[in-house]
């Protein structure tokens, strides 16, 4: 594992042994998360980008099987972790999870229990942690919400879910990843579900924290708006592949990978150019049951080579700007292509 | 009641619209207060226009929707549309059997592709039902015009036969989309139709929206918290904050400068797909929570999150009102303000 990396996936792949056949739902990611750095992976419902995620978590629903690859993460003290080597239920598995790493969902409505108090559930993370006296762990989650902005820390841990609001909730769980001074954090779709103000809130206050204790930052979204804000590198995921990751930069002004190029033309934007018609990509998301042959793409790519793209799949070409993409029209040509 | 003239190509008019809902509590279950879940909205919609209305979740935005649909009946204020035969139709208070005439000319589509189809039926089913609910008992006709509207949304009339759970959700949403039509309706309420799709297939579903408004004439309420998605495709835009218009403008001038401080902030926290300009922009996010329906404040809803509160904003409530050329908006200070756009 490279030295200056935090976590480490390499050519990993997950599939389903269903009743109708198999689906291959991750077939071959790699990507990588430096210390302190916002990675954002960004793709369509289908994708795999939230099946990487559990898989970082060694919480796959039991019917996945990882077909290859590995996770790699480095702790705090230096040590080197192989996640998907461990046990789902092992001690080490344990303490990583809301320990090294925090993880924050889309939906915090269902993540956070109904019944038990905000204070109540982060206080059980802490003590399951640490060995912070009963006192201790009171003042700790107090702190804790005050970081995330909550108003009036000492009253909220009192709350329960229901009587908060969706952007408060969102807070709640935030302060309860946070709770161990976490070195990695995952967000799936963490503002999705709310509103344009309160994600907005959301966003500032999580890139705040980030920068603060200085945290590297998955961060999973369908939205291209959010990952312009908040990624530094950005990984585009397509029918589980990664076709390309970049710098948020290139990704959005020179992007490689036709697939990155159709959607970015394909989001509306605020131009104040009225009428022109939205740009599409021609076709569907392909049955997962039958994934196409060769690029997994190629049936809906307007570049597509006949007689190499639906033959074989692409290799990854790297760029000399740390770019990235899966893509045959970049194999023959080594250095960068406009 | 005429708060302002209706232009003469005006299909649907919305004058003082009030949708409360009483709140029961206690044993008895007495009547302790109201949900104001819209209250005083008035705006009217063109022939063949598309007016999006804007507003976080709460608003009020979907519930006037149903309301103009009669799929509610208000608790005040008038409803009006206009029929094929040119003349208006007062529908605030019709009962079901007067209006079943005239809803064959205004239509809905609505958010989850999933929950709104009966999975039992078949699309053949699905979308002749409206026709059949209507008198039409030809069972070839039907099979016609089912084939004609599949393919007029993109889909092949041989999946006729098919049920709901054999195709994508962005196939689903056409199929609602053919099921609207499929009685040739003047007029189509879209509550957040392309909110639950990816964003190639929500591009698809946009395109086949304005083709078939160009097409078939059509006049679209087109209801979303998407900004960006409104600003394609909407002529006008009406921004609602809890239970009120806060603001209603032609979509290029809202853009440029918006008149109410609550449109200003919504803009701004838009995120922009470019990370350039995202750097550059300084965000004013708005602090606080959407005021609660059901026990407003006094005056203005927006003044405790709104920066340019005074004291007249607590103290009392603005009405909606003509800042300009076709551009209302309900703030004491709309005169005075430089607001921010995101096009200037």
């Amino acid at each position: 594992m490279q030295t200056e990396n935090i976590l480490e996936i390499e050519d990993l792949k997950i599939s389903f042994n269903l009743r109708d056949g198999t689906v291959n739902a991750v077939n071959g990611v790699s990507f990588s998360v430096r210390p302190g750095e916002v990675l954002g992976v960004v793709g369509e419902s289908g994708s795999g980008k939230s099946l990487t995620a559990r898989a970082i978590m060694n919480l796959l629903p039991r019917a996945a099987d990882v077909t290859g690859g590995r996770v790699r993460f480095r702790k705090g003290d230096g040590t080197v972790l192989d996640i998907l080597k461990e046990k789902r239920e092992s001690a080490t598995m344990r303490a990583l999870r809301g320990g090294s790493i925090g993880m924050i969902f889309q939906e915090p409505m269902t993540a956070l229990s109904p019944v038990h108090s905000i204070g109540k559930q982060i206080m059980t993370t802490l003590n399951l942690h640490t060995d912070l006296s009963k006192k201790a762990q009171v003042d700790r989650a107090a702190e804790l919400l005050d970081l995330v902005q909550m108003p009036k820390p000492m009253e909220m841990l009192k709350k329960y879910p229901h009587q908060l609001s969706g952007g408060m909730r969102q807070r709640a769980m935030i302060a309860m990843a946070l709770s161990c001074n976490p070195s990695l954090l995952l967000a799936d779709e963490p503002t999705t579900a709310l509103d344009v103000t309160t994600e907005a809130q959301i966003l500032d206050l999580i890139m705040s924290l980030q920068d603060k204790m200085n945290m590297a930052v998955l961060f999973i979204t369908h939205n291209f708006g959010v990952v312009a804000e908040i990624a530094d590198r950005v990984t585009v995921m397509y029918l589980g592949n990664d076709v390309e990751t970049a710098s948020v930069d290139d990704i959005f002004y020179a992007p490689k990978h036709p697939y990155t190029r159709a959607l970015l033309k394909s989001i509306p934007r605020l131009d104040g150019q009225k009428k022109h018609r939205l740009q599409t990509i021609e076709g569907m998301v392909p049955d997962p049951f039958n994934l196409p042959s060769g690029c997994v793409f190629h049936t809906r790519c307007t570049e597509a080579l006949s007689g190499r793209c639906e033959i074989s799949a692409p290799e990854p070409t790297h760029f000399d700007n740390a770019q990235m993409a899966r893509c045959h029209l970049h194999q023959d040509q080594p250095g960068p292509v406009a | 009641m005429n708060t302002y003239n209706l232009p003469d190509d005006a299909l649907v008019s919305v004058e003082n619209l009030q949708m409360h809902f009483p709140i029961h509590k206690g044993w008895l279950g007495g009547k302790t207060g109201a949900v104001k879940a819209v209250d005083d909205v008035t705006f009217h919609i063109r022939q063949g226009e598309t007016l999006g209305i804007v507003g976080e979740s709460g608003s009020g935005k979907s519930t006037t929707a149903r309301a103009i649909l009669r799929a509610l009946e208000p608790t005040g204020g008038t409803i009006r549309f206009k029929g094929p035969d040119g003349n208006w139709n007062d529908i605030t208070h019709k009962s079901d059997d007067e209006l079943r005439e005239l809803r064959r000319y205004m239509q809905m589509i609505f958010q989850d592709p999933y929950s709104s189809l009966n999975p039992r039926m078949t699309l053949e089913q699905l979308v002749g039902e409206p026709m059949v609910n209507h008198g039409i008992t030809n069972k070839a006709e039907i099979r016609d015009r089912v084939a004609y509207l599949l393919r007029q949304v993109g889909l092949r009339p041989e999946t006729m036969s098919r049920y709901p759970h054999a195709f994508s959700g962005g196939q689903r949403q056409r199929i609602g989309i053919a099921r609207a039509l499929a009685l040739n309706p003047t007029f189509v309420a879209a509550d957040e139709s392309v909110s639950a799709l990816d964003v190639s297939v929500a591009a698809q579903t946009i395109n086949l929206l304005q083709d078939l408004q160009d097409e078939l004439d059509l006049t679209y309420l087109f209801i979303t918290h998407d900004l960006s998605m409104v600003e394609h495709i909407s002529d006008r835009i009406g921004v609602m904050y809890a239970g009120r218009l806060v603001e209603l403008a032609d979509t290029d001038s809202f853009f440029q400068r918006p008149r109410h401080p609550y449109s200003e902030a919504l803009l701004s926290a838009i995120p922009i797909p470019d990370p350039r300009r995202a750097r550059e922009k300084k965000r004013n996010v708005v602090k606080g929570e959407v005021a609660d329906p059901a026990n407003l404040p006094k005056g203005c809803a927006f003044a405790g999150r709104c920066p340019y509160a005074t004291a007249l904003c607590t103290e009392q409530q603005p009405e909606l009102r003509k800042v300009g050329e076709g551009r209302f908006a309900r703030c004491h200070h709309a005169d005075e303000l430089e607001l921010k756009g995101t096009t200037a």
